[in-house]
This record gives structure tokens, sequence and C-alpha cells, in this order.
């Protein structure tokens, strides 16, 4: 009998064993992510470095007050990957006869804004770019997720992007080099997809307008690809299938100069197809998850890559706000380069 | 304009050692590094390599898999970017005249290696005199040249890569239940060695089923056969588990069609051959080999990666530039892709 109920317990416990939450194993990250040089508990990555004294220093930039606008419209239309989506529907119910408020006749419009944060003009976040589950500053993603959004690296960490843009114009470097393969499609001079960008090309770049980069500069890429965003929606599947881009040395280089961000005319950044054929996005890696350097894709680049041209200067005021959005992993975003 | 403060100039004394270390480091380099320095300066040099590929007509499919020669040429533009290599493509239009006409053209340009890819032994042979007279090193492509290293596909490998796949999922899943083995595709064609890959499936097949009977279907050639075939071979064995060893992706496709049209689906495991992008494509795509598609009864594909040989030849191809010994024979390293590990071994890039 004692045998009995013995055994009907054991049953019963490995009932409940086997009906308990399936706890998944997790990365130990400190093996796969390098640990932020800001410390353990840092979500913030490389918009650390933007100090007020970068933010004055940037400020010599503004000469003359320009404002040159560095970001694509956000419109039906535009290039959108995959299945992402952005679609605006508008309030305006007010406008109907009778139905303004008061004496004053007040009416208002809304907008509703259905959209994937990856649209547009967008900044990649610390939380977009993993290796396995392992995040920036090697956190465990995975205890981090909710259904909504994310607890940990989201955009609310974020400092400010006020610091120096450096344009480094690749087309007038492919062209000086009597290398440039543009592709068809393009209306003006453009790298074709698949060209990889190296740390020659950059430094070759930076020579052309006498600029040495320096800690907590965004780097922004002109290689004209962008034209082809600016033909939306002729031009979209040529757009995305590819992007001239940076490679991985040029990524690790960038790394090593301690910038905050790195933005260019592409969807990507980096080179599509990429150096090696079993890496996926490895650029997006070396940037964000290991060093906490930002991305910023469909930057508007051909305006100010004209104007460094005419002024033989290319740098100038970077003037980005992102918004404080809560457990976000990217968000489009407005830029204007200030001269 | 470039407003950054010059670094700050370090102490004289460590100035002074950083200068000692630097030029011994320098004057110590040829002997610490051997022929460390001979390899850098050859490094530096551009060579010019002619690929002349087996065809690139559109449409047509290479090695009875369905790659096309377009995807072989992509993979070397792509896969050249890496090196200090001027590529000069050539396409043999699978013509022995035409073949011999490329290589007539390097010889006249002088290319440093050339890279041939044609089914033709012995128009190959004639090729092969033809560069050594010319002192231009060749490298073949699946079909040997004398005395060239040769980079290869390995069917019998690929084939028994499948059957172990089919025979696993049967002895795991079905064991006791009567279960037949079937391979079904263009089986004579010794042109694409698809003989050796049958060969190779069938034993494979049989690693843990031994007792497994193994039923050939012959398609020659035309995929569209496979239904009918298999048709005939279910309604004959309406009870019977099938081990289905496609031999290529089409065929692998075509005998999930039979058997959902049959309503059999759950009778049938397939394993197919190639993994071309019929069977697997980007993440939103929804190809049959897919991480959101585990169920499937094609429960994966043998990789032949016709689209990655530039990547698998070049790296040889400098090594005999660089004066390096390269082995005789190198073979492609098939992998058996499946749902779990296809974004591993194509990662999709229609994603950002």
């Amino acid at each position: 009998m004692r045998l009995k109920a013995l055994f009907v317990v054991t049953l019963m416990l490995a009932g409940l064993i086997a009906s308990a939450p399936v706890v998944l194993a997790q990365s130990d990250c400190t093996k796969i992510v390098p640990p932020s040089p800001w410390g353990p508990n840092d979500q913030t990555g490389a918009t650390n470095r933007v100090t007020p004294a970068v933010t004055k220093a940037a400020a010599a930039e503004i000469k003359d007050g320009k404002v040159v606008v560095m970001s694509y419209p956000l419109t039906d239309g535009v290039p959108l990957f995959g299945t992402r989506f952005t679609k605006t529907i508008l309030t305006a119910t007010s406008l109907a006869p009778g139905a303004a408020f008061g004496e004053n006749q007040l009416t208002y419009m809304e907008d509703t804004w259905l959209s994937q944060s990856h649209v547009g003009t967008h900044l990649d976040g610390l939380g977009h770019i993993g290796r396995k589950d392992c995040y920036f500053n090697q956190i465990a993603m995975g205890k981090f997720i909710n259904q909504n959004n994310m607890t940990k690296l989201g955009l609310e960490h974020l400092k400010s992007f006020a610091t120096r843009g450096v344009l480094i114009d690749m087309v007038k470097v492919y062209q000086a080099a009597g290398k440039l393969k543009t592709n068809a499609a393009c209306k003006k001079p453009c790298l074709d997809k698949g060209t990889v960008i190296t740390k020659a090309d950059l430094e070759a770049g930076l020579k052309m307008y006498n600029v040495t980069l320096r800690e907590a500069d965004i780097v922004i890429i002109h290689t004209g690809w962008g034209n082809l965003f600016e033909q939306f929606p002729a031009q979209n599947a040529v757009y995305n299938s590819g992007a001239p881009g940076i490679g991985k040395e040029a990524a690790n280089w960038l790394v090593s100069q301690k910038i905050v961000a790195v933005g260019t005319d592409t969807w990507v950044v980096e080179v599509i197809p990429g150096e090696d054929p079993k890496e996926a996005f490895i650029v997006h890696n070396i940037l964000i998850t290991d060093a906490g350097i930002h991305i910023i894709e469909n930057v508007r680049t051909d305006l100010m890559a004209a104007e460094a041209d005419q002024t033989k200067r290319a740098t100038f005021f970077f003037s980005m706000t992102v918004p404080k959005a809560v457990g976000l992993t990217g968000n489009f975003v407005a830029i204007e380069g200030i001269r | 304009m470039d407003g950054a403060a010059p670094p700050p100039a370090p102490r004289e004394g460590r100035r002074r050692c950083l200068v000692g270390i630097a030029l011994a480091g320098w004057l110590l380099l040829p002997w610490l590094a051997g022929g460390g320095a001979v390899v850098a300066v050859a490094q530096d040099r551009r060579y010019t390599v002619a690929f002349a590929n087996l065809t690139e007509e559109p449409g047509a499919t290479l090695e009875g898999t369905g790659f096309t020669g377009r995807e072989v040429r992509e993979s070397f533009a792509l896969a050249v970017r890496r090196y200090p290599i001027d590529l000069v493509f050539y396409d043999n239009h699978r013509d022995p005249q035409k073949a011999l006409a490329n290589v007539e053209d390097a010889v006249k340009r002088k290319v440093d290696l050339y890279i041939q890819y044609l089914d033709d032994p012995a128009t190959n042979v004639k090729i092969g005199q033809s560069l050594r007279a010319a002192g231009i090193r060749p490298l073949a492509i699946n079909t040997p040249v004398p005395d060239a290293p040769l980079y290869t596909m390995d069917n019998r490998a690929a084939g028994r890569l499948a059957g172990e796949a089919l025979s696993e999922y049967g002895a795991k899943n079905w064991r006791g239940l009567p279960t037949i083995g079937v391979v079904v595709g263009n089986l004579r064609a010794q042109e694409y060695r698809i003989p050796d890959r049958a060969q190779g499936a069938s034993e494979g097949l049989k690693r843990q089923l031994p007792a497994l009977k193994i039923t050939a279907l012959d398609t020659q050639g035309n995929p569209a056969q496979v239904g009918a075939l298999l048709a005939r071979m279910l309604t004959a064995n309406p009870a019977a588990k099938v081990l289905i060893a496609a031999m290529d992706d089409t065929s692998a496709l075509a005998a999930k069609s039979a058997l959902e049209s049959a309503g059999r689906l759950a009778d049938g495991a397939i394993v197919g051959q190639g993994v071309d992008r019929s069977v697997h494509g980007g993440m939103n795509e929804r190809k049959e080999i897919d991480p959101s598609n585990r169920g499937s009864i094609v429960i994966g594909s043998v990789a032949f990666y016709l689209d990655r040989y530039g990547y698998e030849v070049l790296p040889i191809a400098m090594r005999m530039l660089r004066g390096e010994t390269v082995p005789a024979r190198t073979v492609t390293a098939h992998r058996l892709i499946t749902a779990a590990n296809v974004f591993i071994e194509y990662p999709p890039y229609d994603m950002n």
C-alpha cells in the first residue's frame, strides 16, 4: 500500500515537472559580445561620446546658418523592405458641416500613423541587432522583451546626436580613382550594388576634403545609390536588390575612430551582397552589437555632397532628434546638416 | 575643415624607446618572417584570371541541378572582390569550338591563370595542351583538365547524405510500418553524374533500414513525369510509407505535389538535391525549405553550392598564383539543408 502511494506521488511529481514552463537555455553573452566601454549597466552606447564639449565644438561648424536637408520624405511608394509598411489615416470629422466646435467654429484634424519603425530615413537603435540572443553590452535580450517592446536598450536611453557630421563623398573618390562602375538605373553617378567600400576608400574621401575624424563624429557616406530612392516607386526593386556599402575592414576602422554613428544613402549602410555569403549583415553586428555605434539608413546625402563640392568643406553640425520612444529598436528620423 | 587638436607629444624618453623598437622591428622583419616580405610583395600584385563558364544560356541549368550559368558567373564576380584579381569572363556555350576559341583569346591576353569549366574531357585535353604551351596554369571545374587541380562536386556523397537523412527519418518515425524507398529523377543522365547520385542515395537509404526495398523511377529528364510515376507507385502500395530521394529540387517539389494529389502527404518524406532558389529564399518568400515550414514533408535538400563556386574556386586560384601547392582534387563540402539550418547556410537579406 505504502509502495503504491509512493509510486503515485512519484508519478504526480514527474507530471508536474513535465508540465512546468519550458525554460530555454540562454547563451553566455560574455563570450559572444564584448562589454561596453561605458560599464556593465550601460544602455546608451556611442552617444555617451556626445559631451557638452563635443556639441560646443560641433557648433563651430555653423558658419552662415545654411540648413541642408538630409532625410527623404516618408510617404506611400518609397522603398520598404519585405513586409514592412507605413500608412497614415487622417481623422477630419470636424470638417463635416455642423461638426465645428463653439462660436469660433474650431475644427481640427489628427493622424493615425500605422508604421513600422525601420522605414524611410531611420536610426537603428542598440536593440535592433544581436548575435544569438546577445545584444549590445552582453545583454541577454531574451530576458528583456515582452509583447510590445524591449525593457532594455530602448531608444529612451540614447543621449544627444548633436555633434559634428562628416560627409565622405564616395562617388568622387571612385571617380578620382577611375574605378566608378555606376548602375544604369541611377540618373546621377552612383556606386553599383556589391561595391565594397574599404578603409582606404574612406581615408581617400576624408583626405579629399582635408578632414581627420575625431571622437564622437557622425560619418555620412554618399554613394549615389540614394538616387534610386528618389525615383520611387520606379526603382524600388533595384534599390532593394542590393547596395554599395562598407565592408568589414572599413567598419572595424570606423569603430576604432570612436564615432557615434554612420549613415549612408542606402537601405543598409553595409555592402550587399556581403563579402562572405555565409554571413548575415555582419557590419551591423560589428557596429551595433559589438561597439554600440548606430547605423542610419536611407540618409539623403546628395544635397550635402553638392554643398561640400561647392564649398570644399565636408563637415557640418549634425542635427537629428530621436523620440524617447520607450523600448523601441529604432525609429524614423529627420536630419538636417547645418553649416 | 578639421578642427581636431593634435595628439599630445609623448615624453622624449618614451619616444626614443618607441623609435628604437620600430627600427629594430623593421630590420629584423625579414629574418623573423622568413619569406613573409616576399609574400607581401606578391600579394600586392594584381593578376588577370580567365574564367570560362560552362554555359550562360538563359534558363539552361547545370549539373542536374536548378542552378544556371549566370549564378555561377555572379558568384565569381562577387568573390573576386576579396582578391587582387581582374577576372576575364568567357562563355564556353557547352561547345568545344567555342571553348578552344576562348582559350586562344586568353593566351593572347596573357592571363595568369585559366579556370576551365567544360564537360567535355577530350576538349579539355586540347585546352590543357594550349595553356601549357603558353605557360598558363589551368584550374578545372567538375571535368578534369590533365595535370590541373580539379574542383569538383561529389555526387555519390551528396546522394548518400540525402539517403541517410531519409533512412534516419524512416527509422525514427515509421519503424515497424511497411516502408519503401524511391529514387526519382533523370537517373540515366551520365553527363550530370546522376547515376552516382542515385547510387549514393540508395546506399544512404539502407543505412538504417537495410531491408528497405528501393524503386528507381526514371523521368528521363522530364520532371513532369514525376507525378505520373509516383502516382502509379502509390496506388500499387496503398498502405506503405514512402521515402523519396529526388535527384534534383524540381523533382522533389513534384514528388510533394504527387503525394498531395494522392492524399498521401502523411505517408511521404522527401529529400532533394541542389538547394537552388526554387526551394529556398528570403525570409518573406516562404519557399519550401524555410524556418516557418518545419513541418514540410520535404525535409531537406543537399547543397551543391554552384552559386558559390567563385568563393570556393578563387581561393585555390589565388594560392596557385602565389606559387603555393594546392590539392590535386578539392571536393564540394555538400551539406543537408533543412528548415533548421537554411537561414544559417543561406542568410536572407530581405530585411535590415
